[in-house]
């Protein structure tokens, strides 16, 4: 219950920041990638300085990957699947070598089949996920988002101290 | 408006957050490298591996393992090996490319087969290498038929015959109904030679060839006729007769066959006594069979695992990965020719006790080199050696080429050698201090293995709970007086088909005193045997065997008795004609 109590905040605190549509959807394209792929992978520390140093929404990818965890363990047959069609394909069996024989890259798991297969699926879903996002975002702010805004308990949500530790990270314009 | 890319001033938090990761990192560096010790271990061993305190020391490459312990997959409770103190001088570059390359191990205070209180076997988990190549080894170990020494009544019982199991009396019938059948075929032959008519011809010709005159040349020619008929009609029972010779030697093979399969009726039934095994190379098998098996398979056990993580060739391979929340996966390794291995030990210097619990256990020293995950890459095999005073072990795993090739031989003289529980008996034998000797070599899929015990202060104690027998007495009052103790078993031929055969210094006494006691009373069973075979045999035999003469004597006479009308009545012929043509001068 309380992991959902946290996902709506997250997701209402995300629609209502103060970063545009595509920043929102930026983040929450990036936070994807953080729910698809096994979560303590050094592939993973990039994405999330991505988060922190690129001008995205910290609450989108927060968003996102929350959205995104449960997907990934949905899907984690599939991203076994597509691993191990990768890591098994001849031609590209001297490109994996000379990886796996290289220093620090060994580190990211990448032969893994799972963590191979949700990185590129979650590279290949990033943009078709943030035009998804940004568009409904838009919709959102377009149609019912100001009167969310004024309701009575975005206010109180707004009015905790959670929201000024996160307001040290919103997207600046 | 234009968008800054950037979040410059996220940048303090964030190396504030990477420092904050690696004062954890130096915190905890040790605690998570003892759990990845103890998880690749596990997993690696197929029993608990449980390591008390480790200590990486990056800054002059010294990793640190106290109180390690190392479950036995195969027995609960018990530790497969525990150590004081392993210090590891590791090459830290290759880190980077998570390749851990040892360049000298120290391991001290090695110590095998101390007790533990929990069961550390991992056997419930058989998804990974160590939990299939445990249920392939124990499929092999379960191929060998052990016969079990049956001495618990020490009765010879006779078992129920069943007239449906015996194979005489089915034989039987069929010869009857062959006999019938063969009877009725000759009646048929008989009946279509027509010999009547040919011989009442000939005796009509006969009757006219009186009252005809010496010049009546269409007599004479009539008569020649008529004796060609009695000749082709004599031809004609000939072939019959031909046929019903092959017949009765069918019919005579088949009571042969009658006989055999009384004979195999005898050894069914002798089958069915529930004797004692009377033949020592048996006795062996049943005594010792399970202990030793029980040797090979462990060795079988190490060698396969030795072999799934260290495979030949420079191919990609799959493991089993990481365990974690998500799925595991798979984890491929591409070695690469020159380029270092995913592990390697150089040299380890061992020094350890095979008799820890003896007062005064002795150390010995041990060198191994070589153990790598990638022979290929390493290109030497992986090599072991011990020598003591009276100590001798050594190992080779050759997986260098494509053929793997594993050796192992261990002989250790004067330690305590555990105490035998003998199956089907109610005593264990303690062989004190001795002599064990394991060899163990596996080439492709073929093996060959040796294992062996030698004892001269064998002690005996029977078991005071188990059900006491005349046959038990005697062998215990056979076996208590042995004080030495020689085995030796043996595995050949190949991975699929293996051989065992085991023999000992017991397995002759037991079966001669078994020989002694119960010969007679095995004689008098089969004899009751035998009379209860004949008893349901002999009422089908015997009337097979009867109509089968009865029908060879039938046909015989009737064709002699045809044979002999053509015959006379061709001679009478031939008499005329001779009375008819001689000259008679004036």
């Amino acid at each position: 219950m309380l992991t959902i109590v946290k996902l709506v905040q997250s997701l209402v605190k995300a629609l209502h920041s103060e970063g545009t549509p595509g920043q929102l959807a930026a983040g929450i394209a990036l936070g994807a990638i953080l729910g698809l792929t096994p979560l303590v992978s050094l592939h993973n520390a990039v994405v999330f300085a991505l988060i922190v140093m690129l001008n995205v929404s910290f609450p989108g990818a927060m968003l996102g990957w929350a959205v995104f965890v449960p997907v990934g363990f949905l899907l984690d047959p599939l991203f076994d699947w597509i691993g191990h069609r990768l890591l098994f394909t001849p031609f590209l069996t001297p490109f994996f070598t000379s990886l796996y024989n290289m220093p620090v890259v060994p580190l990211t798991n990448f032969n893994n089949t799972v963590t191979l297969g949700s990185l590129v699926f979650s590279l290949v879903f990033f943009v078709p996920l943030y035009f998804a996002a940004r568009w409904g975002v838009t919709r959102y702010r377009a149609t019912i988002g100001e009167r969310v805004r004024q309701s009575k308990w975005y206010r109180a949500l707004t009015a905790s101290k959670v929201y000024n530790v996160y307001r040290l990270f919103r997207p600046e314009s | 408006m234009t968008v800054r890319i950037f979040r410059w001033r996220a940048i303090g938090p964030l190396l504030l957050f990477a420092l904050l990761g690696g004062v954890l990192w130096l915190v905890f560096a040790d605690r998570i490298a003892r759990r990845a010790a103890e998880r690749i271990g596990t997993a690696i061993v197929g029993a608990k591996v449980e390591i008390q305190d480790l200590h990486i020391d990056l800054k002059n490459g010294d990793v640190t393992v106290r109180g390690l312990t190392v479950a036995s997959p195969h027995e609960a409770l018990k530790n497969l090996f525990q150590a004081d103190e392993l210090v590891a001088d590791i090459d830290v570059v290759p880190l980077l490319e998570k390749k851990v390359v040892i360049d000298r191990l120290a391991a001290n205070g090695l110590r095998f087969g101390t007790p533990r209180t929990t069961d550390g076997r991992m056997a419930g988990r058989p998804d990974g290498i160590s939990g299939r190549v445990l249920a392939e080894t124990q499929r092999w170990s379960e191929q060998f038929q052990v016969p079990a020494l049956q001495l618990a009544t020490g009765k010879i019982d006779v078992g129920t015959l069943d007239p449906r199991n015996l194979s005489a009396i089915p034989a039987a019938q069929a010869l009857t109904a062959r006999a019938d059948s063969s009877r009725r075929a000759w009646q048929t032959g008989l009946d279509n030679l027509r010999l009547g008519a040919a011989v009442d011809s000939a005796k009509a010709t006969l009757a006219r060839l009186r009252t005809a005159r010496a010049t009546d040349l269409a007599a004479l020619n009539e008569a020649r006729r008529a004796i060609d008929q009695l000749k082709q009609a004599r031809n004609r029972v000939t072939v019959l007769e031909r046929g019903v010779t092959s017949g009765a030697a069918v019919l005579r093979a088949g009571v042969a066959g009658v006989d055999s399969a009384k004979q195999r009726d005898y050894a069914f039934a002798r089958g069915l006594l529930k004797l004692p095994s009377l033949d020592a190379p048996e006795i062996g098998l049943a005594l010792f069979a399970p202990t030793a098996v029980a040797q090979f398979q462990r060795a079988l056990y190490w060698t396969q695992l030795a072999r799934a993580h260290m495979p030949p060739g420079l191919l990609p391979r799959a493991d089993v990965g990481p365990p974690r929340t998500r799925r595991s996966g798979s984890t491929v390794r591409f070695p690469r020719a020159h380029a270092l291995p995913g592990f390697l030990l150089r040299t380890a210097e061992l020094s350890f006790q095979l008799d820890p619990t003896a007062p005064q256990p002795k150390r010995y020293a041990g060198r191994l080199t070589g153990l790598t995950s990638d022979p290929a890459l390493y290109g030497r095999p992986t090599l072991f050696e011990a020598s003591a005073p009276a100590i001798s072990a050594g190992a080779m795993l050759d997986h260098v080429h494509a053929t793997a090739r594993d050796t192992a031989g261990a002989t250790v003289q004067g330690v305590r050698l555990p105490v035998f529980q003998l199956p089907s008996l109610p005593m264990r034998l303690d062989p004190g201090q001795g002599t064990a000797q394991l060899g163990f070599a596996l080439r492709g899929d073929t093996i060959r293995a040796r294992w062996g015990v030698r004892s001269t202060h064998v002690q005996w104690a029977r078991d005071s709970g188990a059900a006491r027998s005349t046959v038990t007495d005697l062998v215990w009052t056979t076996l208590s007086r042995i004080t030495d103790l020689q085995v030796d078993a043996g595995v050949s031929g190949t991975l699929a088909s293996p051989r065992l055969s085991v023999r000992s210094n017991l397995d002759e006494a037991i079966a001669a005193r078994l020989r002694a006691m119960v010969g007679d009373e095995v004689a008098a069973a089969e004899r009751r045997l035998r009379a209860e075979v004949d008893r349901q045999v002999d009422p089908v035999i015997a009337p097979a065997r009867a109509r089968v003469t009865a029908v060879q004597t039938e046909v015989t006479a009737r064709l002699a008795e045809q044979r002999g009308k053509l015959d006379q009545a061709q001679k009478d012929l031939e008499a005329r004609i001779r009375e008819m043509t001689r000259i008679r001068l004036p």
